[in-house]
């Protein structure tokens, strides 16, 4: 949050890789006091959660996470009900427009760039859930091209630890826990 | 010198966000526009999106049951049909009614479809059957209206209605004795103002979730009030089902023909056989 830019490199970076269609928004970047002091902006998408709701209120089991921690949607078996959505804390869940009736198609979000579970760098599984970049051991394209390195991508512990560093660095003091988020 | 003195007696306010300011402010709001009224509510949604499922299965297994044992315990009731016939439904009654029942039928199953995917295993084949469901809802809605208007004057609820809950309809014995009620039963009516308000009620909440553009906090309320008269719905859709094409014979062919057979309304409509007879 300190360190974005507001430059939507991230969002360009996702839709762009993974050739997504107008109108969905796999990440996006909220910006408060916009052109006002105190100016601060965020990117925003999928959080995958450690105890996602969207798992929770599935009513087919298309969504499932990987031992690693993604949370990752089956477009094959997703009926586009859109229960995801509505628990979904953060409003990751997409949803492309254009069947009979205008109806909801499949569900999309953002996959950590890890594909889908189509059989990893089929074609299948590039036209249905983009590039499965961490299958060629690569970061996202959203933290990839960061260029302020305000995202990161990796293992949760290591990644705190930056962020924990930066914090300290820059000298704010404690800037995490309940007490400073609810009390003050 | 400058940055040793705080901001405010500067008075420079743009310094600030260059500053270690405190970012719980900032923060907070982020947060109201990130999650908007999840905190308060997400849980809940939740909880009731889980429980609900099962809420579906239950009632679906209970009437269903309910229905088989009452069958087996009071059978179908038969009337004669030689006497006297009434007329009981005009044509326009009639064909508006099986339109509604036609797009009613698609309503319930596609919507059945939808909550128990899983056993279709989901995909295109349920996707297409949301579909079907969104399409019969455009259907059903004028003819929910059109039903209304032609049936409203005899669906008022009336004292005696209440007695015939009381009796539940006579339906608990082998023995058709007379019950309380007018041209339409107690029954008749809470399915009528379920059907064609409640049906509504649906339409436009249906129509909000198809449109899913309202906000978030909105929208969980419009599925939970849909989820919840779609339950009501899908118990007294099997109800009158079960009432009008084996419990009752000769209900199916006086809603085709548009007569009812004397003794049945003598019975099962005392107070509008009372009417009757004396015009």
């Amino acid at each position: 949050m300190e360190r974005c830019i507001a430059c939507h490199g991230c969002v360009v970076a996702c839709k762009e890789g993974h050739q997504l269609p107008v109108g969905i928004n796999r990440r996006r970047v909220i910006i408060i006091n916009e052109g006002k002091p105190g100016e601060k902006s965020i990117s925003i998408a999928c959080m995958h959660c450690s105890d996602a709701p969207c798992i929770a209120v599935c009513p087919i089991g298309a969504l499932y996470q990987r031992e690693d921690g993604i949370v990752l949607v089956n477009k094959e078996v997703c009926i586009g009900c859109g229960y995801c959505f509505m628990a979904c804390p953060f409003g990751a869940p997409q949803f492309p427009r254009g069947n009979a009736f205008g109806a909801r198609g499949a569900m999309d979000k953002c996959t950590f760039c890890a594909g889908g579970p189509a059989p990893t760098f089929s074609e299948k599984e590039r036209r249905l859930y983009g590039q499965n970049r961490i299958a060629e051991g690569k970061v996202p394209l959203c933290a990839g091209m960061c260029s302020t390195k305000a995202l990161l991508a990796g293992d949760g512990a290591v990644i705190a630890d930056i962020f924990r560093e930066r914090v300290a660095r820059r000298g704010s003091g404690q800037a995490w826990g309940w007490a400073k988020a609810y009390k003050e | 010198m400058l940055v040793l003195l705080p901001a405010k007696t500067i008075g420079a306010e743009i310094l600030r966000p260059y500053g270690p300011v405190s970012p719980v402010e900032t923060l907070r709001k982020l947060n109201h526009l990130l999650l908007g009224n999840w905190p308060d509510e997400g849980r809940e949604f939740i909880s009731f999106i889980v429980a609900f499922k099962n809420y579906y299965f239950y009632v679906l297994i209970g009437v269903l049951g309910v229905l088989f044992l009452h069958y087996l315990i009071f059978g179908p009731r038969r009337f004669e049909h030689r006497g006297e016939r009434i007329f009981y439904y005009g044509l326009f009654t009639r064909l508006v009614h099986w339109g509604a029942a036609l797009s009613m039928t698609l309503l319930v199953f596609s919507g059945l479809a939808t909550l128990f995917a899983k056993i279709l295993g989901g995909g295109s084949l349920v996707m297409s059957l949301r579909s079907l469901h969104v399409g019969a809802a455009f259907a059903f809605a004028p003819f929910a209206i059109l039903l209304f208007l032609a049936l409203v004057k005899d669906m008022v609820p009336a004292f005696y209605d209440l007695k015939w809950f009381l009796v539940m309809g006579g339906y608990l014995s082998r023995q058709p004795r007379p019950v309380p009620a007018g041209k339409f039963n107690a029954g008749q009516k809470m399915w009528f103002w379920l059907g064609t308000a409640g049906g509504l009620v649906m339409f436009y909440t249906g129509y909000k979730l198809y449109q899913f553009t309202a906000p978030v906090s909105f929208l969980r309320e419009m599925l939970k009030i849909h989820l919840y008269l779609g339950l009501a719905v899908l118990a007294l859709y099997f109800i009158h089902l079960y009432m009008s094409l084996v419990a009752i014979k000769g209900a199916l062919k006086s809603m085709l023909s548009g007569y009812k057979d004397s003794e049945e309304v003598a019975l099962m409509h005392p107070k509008y056989y009372e009417k009757v007879s004396k015009d």
